[in-house]
């Protein structure tokens, strides 16, 4: 059988810093400060790899962010992202050098190649793991992630195979604050890619005009209890300084873009609070909001499920309550400004 | 220049999400008793392969790989319009993860001489949304992945794909073949005609192959498979207040005092 590995060779956590134009992702920043606590269990060395064109500032970020050691990759093939190239240069470091944990961030390009690497080293990759531990006794990842829409934890083991690879969503972990004073090495790789591992080419690539609703400390979501009017949502979000984020139904129904989706095949959001407005609590949508410090739910079923995940709940027609408690709202903003 | 597209939909037959719940006094997953459907993201996967084959001409062929019952996934995509099915079954494949799964479809893939492979984004019971790169990566084909809007470049041997990505979009043209994951809702999927269905009922019988016909016995099924389950545990519940509120005042109240706002 191919691929069978002595586990002995392998050592050191690493960490894929995700980049486009020279700007990190910041789950890259989250996983490293990850990395850094399992590889510390592991009595190991925490790795980060970074690719691209003039990418020596995250290099150095990397370090100050907790990276024992850098390794950069620095052609132009690199930019912008396709699998092909990223793939190929991640296997050939794996294959080089030997990682036992290899973490990449959950995001659309993150989970695009993190099966490039995967299938032609044999790697073990595990999904949207929301958690990540190191198995005493065998100094195994644990990779842990829901499953059945969220119901049940699975808890995923890589034994025979090398490195353990993991994916994980933005805003999982916590991303810990660069340090200035910590020092690491920067370490230049070879580049082994050239445009026979493109296969293809990028068009266009447009970001930032979508509003990134998993950095927001308050999100107040609409579902389809709005009928389509989003209005005392929106108004509500604003007069607590929030994002507006919504269901799956009501993104399928055209009222919200995409992007403002949170829940299994949307994103996962963490805010301090988290205010549902005619929303059922479908399992998949819990699933990107449970990580939530207070949650309200304000429904006019008193028997909606939301109602058990919440911290708060109102039974009531959402376009009575949303502007009331906006109103409450603006009110003790005017009596404290 | 190829003609005609040999187009491969990948589908699965999953438990029906609704179906499986979690037992409120054991705590334990219940889904002995939830029907299997096709994976409800293949619906869209398979209406990408229909438009992309009216757009440009060939075939669709669904595949799908699990137990001979798993034939009712391929009727249900052949009932919408696939041309022809295929079921890869065999115990070989039992326990199989992602590695060896998108070793199996990648080899059924070149095997239909495929240009392009659809799938959906992922399946419902496991989520890993890996298979399909995992397809590209063994062939060492292109790929296209949270797909929000597909169009065929048939002059150049390319699709043109536009990827979902976070904060935006991109555009992305791959050679042929390509592996495609389509975001789940990209498309309204057809209703399967009358006539269809019954042919797909009575009538359609798909090509079967097992992991030594693809010669791939060694490298499927549990013991090639990189990972395993070291434990399943019910995901603990985050401790809420459950506290229901009589009106807004109290609700305000409330949240001030504890700080939320
Ligand atoms: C594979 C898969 C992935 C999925 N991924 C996601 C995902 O990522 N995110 C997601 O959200 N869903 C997802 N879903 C869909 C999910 O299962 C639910 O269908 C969806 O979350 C329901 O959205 P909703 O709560 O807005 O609508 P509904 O379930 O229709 O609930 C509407 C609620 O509004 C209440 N209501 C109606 N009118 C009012 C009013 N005037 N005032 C107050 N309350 C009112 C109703 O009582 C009801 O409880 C997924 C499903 C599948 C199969």
């Amino acid at each position: 059988m191919p691929g069978e590995v002595d586990t002995e060779d392998y050592a050191d956590v690493w960490v894929f810093i995700e980049q486009h134009d020279g700007e990190a992702a910041k789950v890259s920043w989250e996983l490293l400060a990850k990395g850094r606590e399992l590889a510390d269990e592991k009595g190991e060395r925490l790795v980060a790899l970074v690719m691209g064109d003039s990418v020596t500032h995250l290099a150095e970020e990397a370090i100050e962010r907790g990276a024992d050691e850098v390794l950069v990759a620095e052609d132009p093939i690199f930019e912008p992202y396709l699998p092909g190239p990223y793939g190929e240069q991640f296997r050939y470091l794996v294959e080089e050098r030997h990682p036992d944990v290899v973490l990449i961030g959950g995001s659309h390009t993150g989970r695009d190649f993190a099966g490039r690497v995967a299938v032609p080293t044999y790697a073990g990759l595990t999904a949207d793991c929301t958690e990540l531990d190191i198995e005493p006794d065998t100094g195994l990842l644990l990779a842990k992630r829901p499953t059945f829409g969220g119901d049940a934890m699975a808890t995923i083991k890589c034994v025979e195979h090398r490195p353990q690879m993991a994916t994980v969503r933005p805003g999982v972990f916590d991303a810990a604050q660069p340090d200035p004073d910590r020092e690491g090495t920067i370490t230049e790789v070879e580049v082994v890619v050239d445009e026979s591992h493109q296969r293809s080419r990028m068009i266009e690539r447009v970001v930032g005009d979508i509003t990134d609703i998993t950095d927001a400390n308050v999100v107040v979501a609409g579902g389809y209890g709005t009928e389509g009017d989003f209005g005392p949502v929106e108004d509500l979000a604003a007069a607590l300084g929030g994002e507006v984020a919504a269901t799956r139904e009501a993104v399928e129904e055209g009222w919200i873009e995409a992007a403002r989706q949170v829940g299994q095949t949307g994103k996962t959001v963490k805010p301090d609070l988290y205010i549902a407005c005619g929303i059922s609590g479908a399992i998949q949508h819990l699933e990107g909001m449970n990580d939530s410090k207070t949650i309200v739910a304000i429904n006019d079923d008193p028997n909606a499920p939301i109602f058990d995940d919440a911290d708060y709940g109102i039974v009531g027609d959402l376009f009575e309550i949303c502007p009331a408690l906006t109103e409450l709202i603006e009110q003790k903003r005017g009596e404290t400004a | 220049m190829s003609q005609e597209w040999n187009i491969v939909v990948c589908v699965k037959q999953v438990p029906d999400a609704d179906d499986v719940s979690i037992d409120p006094d054991t705590g334990t997953l219940n889904r002995s008793d939830a029907e299997a459907v096709l994976n409800q993201p293949d619906y869209n996967a398979v209406e990408s392969a229909l438009q992309l084959r009216e757009a440009v001409g060939g075939t669709v062929t669904a595949v799908t790989m699990g137990p001979p019952f798993a034939t009712a996934v391929l009727q249900e995509a052949v009932a919408l319009g696939a041309d022809d099915g295929v079921l890869l079954t065999d115990r070989a494949f039992g326990g199989s993860d992602t590695w060896p799964t998108s070793l199996a479809l990648a080899a059924i893939a070149e095997e239909l001489d495929a240009d392009v492979v659809i799938c959906g984004e992922e399946s419902t019971d496991s989520s890993t949304g890996q298979v399909p790169p995992g397809i590209a990566a063994h062939n060492d084909w292109s790929q296209l992945t949270y797909v929000e809007e597909l169009e065929p470049n048939p002059e150049e041997d390319e699709l043109i794909a536009v990827r979902d990505i976070e904060g935006g979009h991109e555009k992305v043209a791959a050679s042929l073949p390509v592996v495609v994951a389509v975001g789940f809702g990209l498309n309204e999927p057809r209703i399967a005609g009358l006539h269809r269905k019954i042919y797909a009922e009575n009538e359609f019988e798909p090509q079967e192959y097992s992991a030594s016909d693809l010669g791939i016995e060694e490298s499927v099924g549990l013991a090639a498979s990189p990972t395993s389950v070291g434990g399943m545990a019910t995901a603990d519940p985050v401790e809420r207040k459950r506290e229901m509120v009589e009106d807004v005042e109290t609700l305000f109240e409330e949240l001030e005092s504890t700080g939320a706002i």
